[in-house]
């Protein structure tokens, strides 16, 4: 018996499979040699690069207030385009939702033309709408809210109508059952069980624009981002990192409020909130509800008592609405010329067919591939860097809880930075070029990534690790023999989705002279070459339609 | 033939003691109330009671999953509550432990499931089945043919069925060459036919390799014929043990009969 297992083989079969994988790693590698030869990164500058930017900082520091005033009014300007922005997105994606769902639609075709726009309007990157709608609306917060509204209803649109799908059938069937028209079964049955999520997707949508909009400055399009790259581009870096600093923290405090808030109304924390019931606070509260519930039922109201619940959202709406109306009035904006200028939009859509790239066909493709060695450089610097820290961010990965707790802090604390104004900052200590550029994008997708991979992590099936720490197994080896295989096939799709995101974000690097397509993406549009623009924002999209493709391929491949 | 085969004949070497053994949960539950019991070397144990009985908390105590709150167990001579880290991964590699949910990695072959179990005797992590010694691995086929799962060894675990699933975390264990295997209630996931396919193996490797069991199990019927002797656990503390052959099945039975009013109690808490 034991001669015959002798004989057999121990290693698993070399299928197609095992091939294509190793395969697809060396392309992946031979990838990487590439675009790195082709930016002429060298490791030995790390060094000199890093020197740079203490530098830079060194000079930047300390931070110069005296412009005050002017940084709170830019800074609440940053904060009313993305308010007005995310507004207007909500305004646009509800209707576009209702026809995308498939329990709200009315015909296949709407629903096919309404997720059809919700795809399409997150293609171009914000900033280049930005950039286009200040030719039509000339330079101010105009430009910015209506490039912030527009792209935003992709995300946006797309989750409303997630949600509008995932309400209870029964609800709908037996609203339908009393005799209501389609309108009324919605806005009855549909709505009130999506409501939650609404919220919670456009306060996601707020904090992502308030770090959206505090870069538009770069195209003149409003906000904070112009101080800042102004005061560095004439060499007044004191000011300028008082701007970062505050941009900074405004980003991080709403962002904390923001998270707080979507917790409470959606996931697993609503619902222990919802059960905890102590404290001197909530005593009070129930008595004084039990009371108002009781009042009411002897006095046969027919109205709801304003339970502290019922005045908690009531004074939010009415917060909200102010802080609009507020928004609304204080923004730099003539609301008449605006709203004149709107059509102009059409005729710089019209002038951009058909689309072409003329003479400058050689600088498009060569502005291409190198955002492309970009991404792809540091998407892959990034993602080495974040797979230590996400080890160290995962909760139920067991390091010591202090560096752990640090880890995640330190990783909030740098996502509040938007990756352009690093890519200033690098960009002003080591000159012009790709290579600040790569370095910049870098730090912005190992931040990213890390909370990807943390999440990701977190999410591992506990069992394994149990059946493998019984047997005697140590730490280090309970973490490559359970952890590590149920890791690899979101970090494939992880890392897929990451090239994709990051490959986006390369093509406006060249604004700030970070490299890249961008260069020529935004010069096309200040001289008016419209249809160079479309030329370059079609072939931007064909690629990340192949990066989602390969995608699609490597996740099925590393299931 | 097994080392440990020749010392099977000396049937009064206790291999387990629990001795005024008790745990009491942060949130207060009393799982474990002053138990006591000696298993001598090679005896099957079957070990019944109720969900919340302590069958659970008592195996995750006797390999140092959990920590006493008082007493004392002694495991092939380590005092399980006093040892170190160090001391308490040497104790766990020589006990097989068998999970109610098998604890395999899906996505892994059999094979490098069942390679797993010599973990603790390799230094280092070990990824993908090539970075484990030929020696290893052809222990580990063998493995896999003796619970009759050989032309398995090349199919991802997560593919297989429940029973399959448990004979190959069995496998697993026979890797570590185990004096002791604890089974945490091995077949309350499994169909009828797999739930016995499941406990004739584990009996049957048993006898011939001379193991200490102690497995729980909801099922009489399934015990008797299969151990050697019964535990009966109830509200923590122990309520019947006695030799399996020529048990009453009726007085294993009154374990699951509800009677008083702290059942009715939990009752409600587990609805």
């Amino acid at each position: 018996m034991s001669a015959t297992v002798q004989e057999r083989r121990t290693t698993p079969p070399l299928t197609p499979q095992y091939f294509l994988k190793i395969a697809s790693l060396l392309a992946g590698l031979v990838a990487v040699w590439w675009a790195w030869n082709r930016l002429n990164m060298s490791v030995l500058s790390f060094f000199d690069d890093l020197q740079n930017v203490v530098n830079l900082f060194k000079r930047m520091s300390p931070p110069d207030f005296a412009e005050t005033d002017r940084i709170i009014s830019l800074t609440f300007e940053t904060l009313w385009i993305a308010l007005l922005g995310t507004f207007g997105a909500v305004i646009l994606s509800y209707p576009l939702a209702i026809g995308a769902a498939a329990n709200t639609t009315t015909h296949p075709t709407i629903r096919f033309v309404c997720r059809s726009v919700i795809t399409l309007s997150r293609a171009v990157p914000e900033l280049i709408l930005a950039a286009i709608f200040v030719v039509a609306y000339g330079p101010g917060p105009s430009a910015g809210i209506v490039a912030l509204a527009l792209h935003s209803i992709g995300m946006i649109g797309r989750l409303f109508s997630d949600a509008i799908e995932e309400a209870s059938e029964a609800s709908s069937e037996a609203v339908t059952s009393v005799g209501a028209t389609r309108r009324q079964r919605i806005r009855s049955a549909v709505i009130p069980q999506a409501l939650p999520s609404f919220i919670a997707t456009a306060l996601f949508r707020l904090e992502i624009n308030i770090r959206g909009s505090a870069v538009l400055g770069l195209v003149g399009a409003g906000g904070i981002g112009g101080l800042i790259s102004e005061s560095l581009e004439t060499i007044q870096y004191k000011p300028a990192l008082a701007a970062v600093i505050v941009v900074f923290f405004v980003i991080l405090i709403v962002e904390l409020v923001s998270t707080s808030i979507r917790q409470s109304l959606i996931g697993e924390a609503a619902t222990q909130q919802q059960n905890k019931q102590r404290g001197w606070l909530s005593s009070f509260i129930n008595r004084r509800d039990a009371l108002l519930n009781k009042t009411a039922y002897e006095k046969r109201a027919i109205s709801a008592p304003w339970t502290t619940e019922r005045l908690f959202r009531a004074s939010a709406f009415v917060f909200f609405v102010a802080l609009l109306v507020f928004a609304i009035t204080t923004v730099n904006i003539e609301w008449g010329n605006a709203i004149q200028s709107t059509p102009k939009i059409g005729t710089i859509l019209g002038q951009m067919f058909p689309p072409s790239a003329g003479g400058e066909y050689s600088l498009m493709i060569k502005g291409l591939v190198e955002s492309l060695a970009i991404a792809i450089v540091s998407t892959f610097l990034g993602v080495a860097v974040a797979l230590p820290l996400a080890v160290l961010m995962a909760r139920n990965i067991n390091v010591r809880r202090s560096l752990s707790f640090g880890t995640r802090i330190g990783v909030l604390g740098l996502r509040g930075i938007p990756e352009l104004i690093i890519a200033v900052i690098f960009v002003s200590a080591m000159g012009l070029g790709p290579v600040p550029g790569t370095l910049a994008l870098s730090v912005t997708v190992a931040v990213f990534a890390s909370k990807l991979f943390a999440d990701s992590l977190e999410e591992i099936n506990p069992a394994p690790r149990e059946g493998v720490a019984a047997v005697g197994a140590s730490k280090v080896q309970e973490f490559f023999s359970a952890v590590v295989p149920q890791f690899i096939s979101p970090f494939v799709s992880n890392f897929f989705y990451l090239l994709d995101v990051f490959f986006r974000s390369s093509t406006v690097l060249g604004i700030v002279g970070g490299g890249g397509i961008g260069f020529l993406l935004i010069s096309s549009i200040r001289v008016y070459q419209f249809k160079l623009t479309m030329a370059i924002v079609l072939s931007v999209y064909l690629i990340v339609l192949v990066i989602e493709w390969l995608g699609i391929g490597m996740r099925r491949l590393f299931k | 033939m097994s080392p440990h085969l020749e010392v099977v004949a000396n049937e009064s070497v206790a291999t387990i003691t629990v001795a005024a053994l008790s745990k009491r949960f942060p949130n207060g539950t009393l799982a474990v109330d002053d138990i006591s019991f000696t298993v001598p070397q090679g005896q099957v144990v079957g070990l019944l009671g109720l969900s919340g009985s302590g069958k659970s908390t008592l195996m995750r105590l006797i390999n140092g999953l959990h920590n006493p709150t008082s007493g004392v167990i002694d495991v092939l001579g380590v005092d399980v509550g006093s040892a170190k880290p160090a001391e308490l991964r040497d104790l766990r590699r020589q006990l097989g432990f068998i999970f109610q949910q098998f604890g395999l990695v899906g996505r892994a072959t059999c094979l490098e499931n069942v390679l797993i179990g010599s973990l603790g005797r390799l230094k280092g992590p070990r990824i993908g089945i090539r970075t484990y010694p030929k020696a290893l691995r052809v222990m580990a086929l063998e493995r896999l043919d003796r619970v009759g799962l050989g032309a398995q060894a090349f199919q991802r675990a997560e593919t297989l069925s429940g029973g399959q699933m448990q004979r190959v975390a069995i496998a697993r264990s026979l890797m570590q060459e185990p004096k002791v295997l604890l089974a945490d209630e091995p077949v309350a996931s499994l169909d009828p036919e797999s739930s016995n396919q499941v406990l004739d193996l584990i009996s049957t490797i048993a006898r011939e390799d001379g193991m200490t069991v102690l497995c729980s199990l909801h099922q009489v019927e399934l015990a008797i014929g299969r151990t050697d002797r019964l535990i009966g656990l109830r509200d923590g503390k122990i309520v019947l043990d006695q030799l399996t052959a020529g048990i009453n099945p009726d007085v294993v039975m009154d374990l699951y009969r509800r009677h008083g009013t702290s059942d009715e109690v939990r009752e409600v808490s587990y609805a």
